[in-house]
Parts: structure tokens; sequence; C-alpha cells
């Protein structure tokens, strides 16, 4: 049995944001009070050891459940696998990932889907959870057997990387998802708008003569998707929103009752394309970092619920493939180990979004929208928890990081505010920054 | 002044005070190559190496000779015959050529920014002979040495480069130089070619030709990539010449005797047309010949160490 004493407890399936003691018992969540004596304690012990932490100065929250990262398996194990990126996961305080369907083969059927199941248990640190394809072969023509992979365990589906340039693909598949109560993920891009491009297109852009993707190519998509999910009455949700003309639209899309929901990462509430320097690889990612007012427009958009959730779209690749002149380079930032510390030092701190909202867009709002286990303390819940000390910091440096992948714009820095304990079910799988 | 920098990689990074530098010992370097035996004992025992991933002859060339006046072995790597063609990376051909022990490395790639990813790599100095579409420094200041020749000090002078700007390292470049230098640039050409975003580099913007001739002191036409027209970027070569090309009825409106430049090789009858490239080919002989001299003096200030040939 675990008590956390007098720790800041920020629950918002409950509305909890304030000192509490915390007991967790037989991998649940036993009890939230104000208070709690030693006495009181031990009875409710009824014998089992008992481990008492002084939460004082720390926040309590549930477990962050990633709705975007890719874990590389099957097919591009040299990037990252499931092992390494479901421990990566819980050093950085998620204890539920949903794993992205672009793997080589990407997961289009229900063995795959089981497969991705079956090495996350394996692996048993944070849930993985597998998101299918929407098309066979993600070739954006032929839709999956989304309810037999529905059977086999996937929570939802997306052509993510691939976006479906065909609408029609797309409102079939908004209309036969609904089989399933998932879903559409789409990842936004117009390909032809998009080109070649290697950066947002803007001033920095034509400085430095890398080609540019106008803000365009994601927002006519954005249009398009929820223009389609209101004609069919069908679930969407938008990843990775990054320009203000997607957030304008989501808003006014939400005003009109449309069901959608969209993502943010932390890289493009944090950066800008101001900042990229033409040898900067570790900053190329797709959709691009925008520009100052489309990253305000994000935090505004997130502050308002606009946008309902943080995701991380972890996108582990080699350092050989980053290593190269930017247009050679892939496109990502692997941040399942520094997210949420990036968003306490850029967002939290100054004062631009509370830490409350920012558990809630990572914590509660995912479970409801994927229907998933998680993403809340109430009494009787599986405890996935994370404790965060704002106080320790950390150099981000490669020996430390657990993911296969280095490709984070943070290495070398010194971050502050670090989740030192998590716990998955009730089991502690990472104290003090190093994963059990 | 004292020379500290270890790569040429971009003008934009550049101080005035270093581009004086440069021009003031390209000119010397010019002298030199025209004395009838060019040959001097400065770099000898140096290695240059050119790694060339795009197809050049006038610019390897150059620079080739170049190391060679100033006494320097040179070694030329075109990517076609390398294992460049096997999938190695660049960053592993820059290690063997750092472990062959070059001095310089000259570089071309279709990469912008591959110069500086190849400096952060290696010890040697790198220079930029074009980089993507992002900078080729040589040819800026070549071409400002060949515009200083004839018109001498170019402070307050109006310089309008006409064509697509987008996708040329050579506007780039001539844009941070000649601004630098206190020049006033515009650059010309239709809103695919010369988007919005371009006046980041301090330039002024039209689509109208003829409005930015008056008062122009030099005319420069970049080359027009005939590919472009395919991917939609402009409708025809007969409109784009009818809009954007030289002829030497339109030059008269830049109410001056004017100078019209072209970095090469020119498709005549499109961007210029064919009088006005007659006029501009004396220029070409010597902009190929002060190409020459730059690049010596560029190779000498990034190797030449103590040794005085300046002086």
């Amino acid at each position: 049995m675990w008590w956390l004493k007098d720790v800041w407890v920020i629950d918002p399936s409950q509305k909890i944001s304030a000192p509490r003691d915390v007991l967790v018992k037989g991998g649940q969540v036993l009890e939230i009070s104000s208070s709690l004596t030693e006495k009181e304690v031990l009875e409710k012990a009824q014998g089992e050891s008992l481990e008492t932490i002084n939460g004082k100065g720390k926040f309590l929250f549930p477990g962050l459940i990633d709705v975007h990262t890719h874990l590389r398996e099957p097919g591009q194990e040299d990037k990252e696998d499931i092992l390494c990126g479901s421990r990566a996961a819980v050093r950085g305080g998620f204890t539920t990932i949903m794993a992205m369907a672009n793997t080589q083969p990407p997961i289009d059927n229900r063995a795959l889907i089981e497969f991705i199941c079956r090495q996350g248990e394996r692996a048993g640190y944070a849930h993985v959870l597998p998101i299918g394809t929407v098309t066979k072969g993600m070739l954006g023509t032929e839709l999956v057997e989304m309810a037999d992979m529905k059977e086999g365990g996937a929570v939802a589906f997306s052509d993510d990387g691939k976006n479906i340039q065909n609408s029609e693909v797309m409102r079939l598949a908004l209309e036969y998802a609904k089989l399933t109560g998932f879903p559409i993920i789409s990842h936004c891009e117009d390909k032809d708008l998009a080109g070649e491009g290697l950066m947002r297109r803007g001033v920095a852009s034509g400085r430095m003569g890398l080609r540019g993707i106008p803000a365009s190519a994601e927002s006519v998509i954005v249009a398009r998707d929820l223009i389609l999910a209101e004609e069919t009455g069908g679930k969407l949700h938008l990843a990775h929103i990054s320009t203000t003309e997607s957030v304008e639209l989501i808003r006014k899309a939400k005003a009109r009752g449309v069901d959608v929901t969209a993502e943010v990462n932390p890289h493009h509430l944090i950066f800008c394309d101001e900042e990229i320097g033409i040898t900067d690889t570790a900053l190329k990612v797709n959709p691009p970092l925008g520009s100052r007012g489309d990253r305000e427009a994000l935090i505004e958009g997130l502050r308002d619920g606009t946008i309902d959730m943080i995701a991380t779209d972890h996108a582990p690749h080699t350092q050989a493939e980053k290593a190269r002149p930017f247009a050679e380079a892939p496109f990502g930032i692997a941040s399942l180990e520094t997210a949420l510390s990036a968003v306490w030092q850029y967002l939290v701190l100054p004062g631009r979004m509370s830490l409350d909202r920012v558990i809630e867009a990572w914590s509660d709002t995912p479970a409801q929208r994927f229907g998933l286990p998680g993403g809340s303390l109430k009494p009787g819940a599986s405890a996935d928890m994370v404790l965060f000390d704002p106080d320790f910091s950390e150099v981000i440096e490669p020996a430390k990081l657990v993911s296969k992948a280095r490709n984070t714009p943070f290495l070398g820095k010194t971050m502050q505010g670090f989740p030192v304990m998590v716990w998955v079910e009730g089991r502690l799988v990472q104290r003090d920054r190093t994963v059990i | 002044m004292k020379w500290q920098r270890k790569d040429i990689l971009a003008i934009e990074d550049m101080s005035v005070e270093e581009i004086r530098h440069i021009l003031h010992t390209a000119k010397v370097m010019k002298e030199i190559l025209m004395r009838p035996i060019k040959k001097l004992p400065t770099l000898k025992g140096k290695s240059v190496v050119n790694l060339f991933y795009e197809a050049s002859t006038r610019t390897r060339t150059s620079f080739e000779m170049a190391a060679k006046v100033l006494g320097a072995d040179t070694t030329s790597i075109a990517v076609a015959q390398s294992s460049v063609s096997k999938g190695e990376s660049l960053y592993d051909t820059a290690k063997t050529i750092q472990a062959m022990r070059a001095d310089v490395v000259i570089l071309r790639h279709p990469s912008s920014g591959s110069a500086k990813f190849l400096a952060d790599i290696l010890d040697p100095a790198v220079i930029n002979a074009g980089d993507g579409q992002h900078a080729h420094p040589t040819q800026a200041l070549l071409d400002i040495f060949t515009m200083q020749e004839n018109l001498g000090e170019l402070e307050g002078k109006n310089v309008v480069i006409v064509g697509d700007v987008l996708h040329s390292r050579v506007a780039r470049s001539n844009a941070w130089c000649l601004q630098k230098m206190g020049v006033n640039v515009t650059f010309a050409g239709p809103p695919t070619l010369v988007p919005a975003e371009m006046e980041g580099l301090g330039v002024k913007i039209t689509h109208d030709l003829d409005s930015a001739l008056p008062g122009a002191d030099i005319v420069m036409a970049l080359r027009l990539q005939l590919e472009r027209q395919k991917s939609g970027l402009f409708p025809s070569l007969r409109e784009y010449s009818h809009l954007y090309g030289l002829t030497t009825e339109r030059l008269k409106k830049t109410g001056k005797q004017s100078i019209v430049l072209h970095p090469g090789p020119m498709n005549r009858g499109v961007e210029i047309s064919d009088d006005v490239a007659n006029s501009v080919d004396a220029l070409i002989e010597r902009q190929v010949t002060n190409g020459v001299a730059i690049r010596m003096a560029l190779i000498y200030l990034l190797i030449g160490g103590s040794s005085n040939v300046v002086a």
C-alpha cells in the first residue's frame, strides 16, 4: 500500500486541485482525503506493508494519456520499438500511449492490432493501445475491417502521415467508423500544397532557401474534414493542429455542434519557424513549426478548449538519419521523455497555461474521447499516477534517455520539472527518473 | 584586418569589413592572375578538395584554377563516379575527406544548409560553392567585384534582380552582399517566383519590371529553369519573356547607361534578348576572370596563414 501525504492532487475528472492525502492499495486508488492520521492509514492497510511518501511541494495527477505516439514496431526497430517506447513513456509521465498505425507494414488488420497489444503487454510499462489504419496499406483507397480490428483491441483509426487525399474515401471512413464508435484521426495535409516543402512557408523559409509548406496545406484539409464530419455526423479527431486558420475553423465547427476534437503538440506551443537554423534538423517536424502568431493562436485555443488535448507526436528517428542536410533529414521530434517538462517550463511556469488545464488536456479529455481506462484518480480507478516534482532539474543527455531516439531539440539543455515517481496499476515503474 | 573566419558559407553573416577585405585581396590576386607566369608557391603542400554534388563546369574549374595558381594541389570529387552514388551520406564522405587531410573543401550540393552542415563537422575550411537555394557567396562576391570595376563605389546605387528569385541562391547571396555595401536592391518577377516573403531579405519587391527600371544602375537577369513551367509557376516562356525579358528597348527605361549582368548560362530569347546577351558577353568574360581572383582571395585568406602575398 502507498500513502502519499500532503501532496497537491490535480484530478480534473473529479475537479480536484488541492492538497490531499492519497491511498493506493491493490493496484487501485483507495481513497483521497484532506488528511489522514497514521492510525487511520494503518487500519486501512490491514497488515499490508506500507510505503509513505512525503508529497509536500509536489503534484500528483493521473498518468498522462498520449493519443499520438510513433513506436515504429513492426518494421523500423532501428528508430524505436514498443519496449523502449513504453519505457520512455513512463519516464516522461505517460501511463497510456496510443500507438500510431504507420509502421511497416501498416497496422491494417486485426492480427497486427493484436500483435501491438501483445508487445505492449510483454513490455509491461505503459498501456499500449493500437490505432489501426483507415485504409488497407494506408493507400487511401479501401477501408480496413474496422469492426474486426475493434474486436482485436484497436481504439481509433488513422492514416497518419499519409493523409487521405480522396475526399470520398474520407467521407466513407467517417460513415463506416460509426460501427465502432471510434473517431477517425486525421493528419490534415494537402499533398500538393505541401509539395516537397521542408518548413513553414514564410520569411524564414524564404531567407534560408528551404522550400516552404504554406499554412493552407493543413487548413484546407481541416476545413474539408470538418465539413465531411458535419455532413456525415461522423466522429473526427484532428491530429497536431498548427495554424491559426485551423484553430478558427475548429472553433466555429464546435459552435455548430460538429463532433470534433483536436490535439496540439508541445513543440508547436513552444517553438516557431524563426527559431529554426539551417542545420537544425531536430526542429524539422511535420506539420512544420508555424509563425509566432500561430503559436499564440494555439495557446489560446488550448486555453479556451477549442483544442481539446495535448499529444506528443513522439516521432523517433536514428541519429544517422537526422545527421544530414536539412532537406534530407526525416520529419519528427522524439518527445515522450521531455514533453511534460517542456510544457511545464515554457507554458506553465511563465503563466501561459495552468497546470490544471495541462493535466485535463493530457489525461481526462483523451480518456473520455477515446473511451480509454485511466485519466482519473477516482476511488476504485486503476492507480495510473504521476508524482511530479516542479523543482527537479535534469540535463537532457543521450545516456539518460531510454528511448532509442535522440532527436529532441532539448538535447544538451537543462530542463526543470519532471515526473519523479510513476505508477501503472499501482505498480511503481519509475522512481527518481529511473525506469524500474 | 585580421582574418578569423574558418569557412565561407554565406554572405548573410559577414561584416562589411570582411567583404571589403576580400574584394581588396581579390584585386591583388587579379594582378597576379594577369602575369605571364601565374604560379605562386604560397600554398605549396596544401590540398584543396572540390566536392561537387551538382554538375558544374565553370564554378568547379574556377576553384581549381584558383587553387593551382596559389600552388595548392587539387582533387575533384564529382559525385557520379564516387561512393556517394552508392548511398554514402555527406557525413561519412566528410569524415573520409577529413582523414585524407584536406586543407580546404569546396562544396556544391543541392540541399540548402549543406555547407554549414559540412563546416560544423570538418576541421578544414569549407567554401560554399552553392548550397541548394540558400547561398552562393563566391558568385555574389565576383558580381560585386565586377560591378565595382565598372562603377567604382557602389553605395547608393540601384540594382534590379529579375527572375526566379524564389529558387535562386545567386539572388539571395547578391541581395545580402549588395545591401551590406549600401546598394538598393529590388527583386522583380511574377508573384509565383517573387513571393511576398522574400521581403524578409530587406529588399523591395515588384511584379512590374518596367516600373522598377528607372534609375537602375545595374540589372541582373537570373537564369530561368525551364522545368519550372511544368510545375505551373509561370504559364509560358512567351509570356515570361514578354513581361520580364531584358530587351534593348526595355533597358532604355533605366534612363542610364546601365550594366546588365547574368550569372550564366543564359537562355537567349527568354530572360534576355539576343542583342542584350551579346553586350553582356564581354562582361561575362570579365566575370570569369574575376571569379578566379575572388576564389584565390578566399582560399588564400582561409589557409594562407602567415604568408604575405597581399601586403
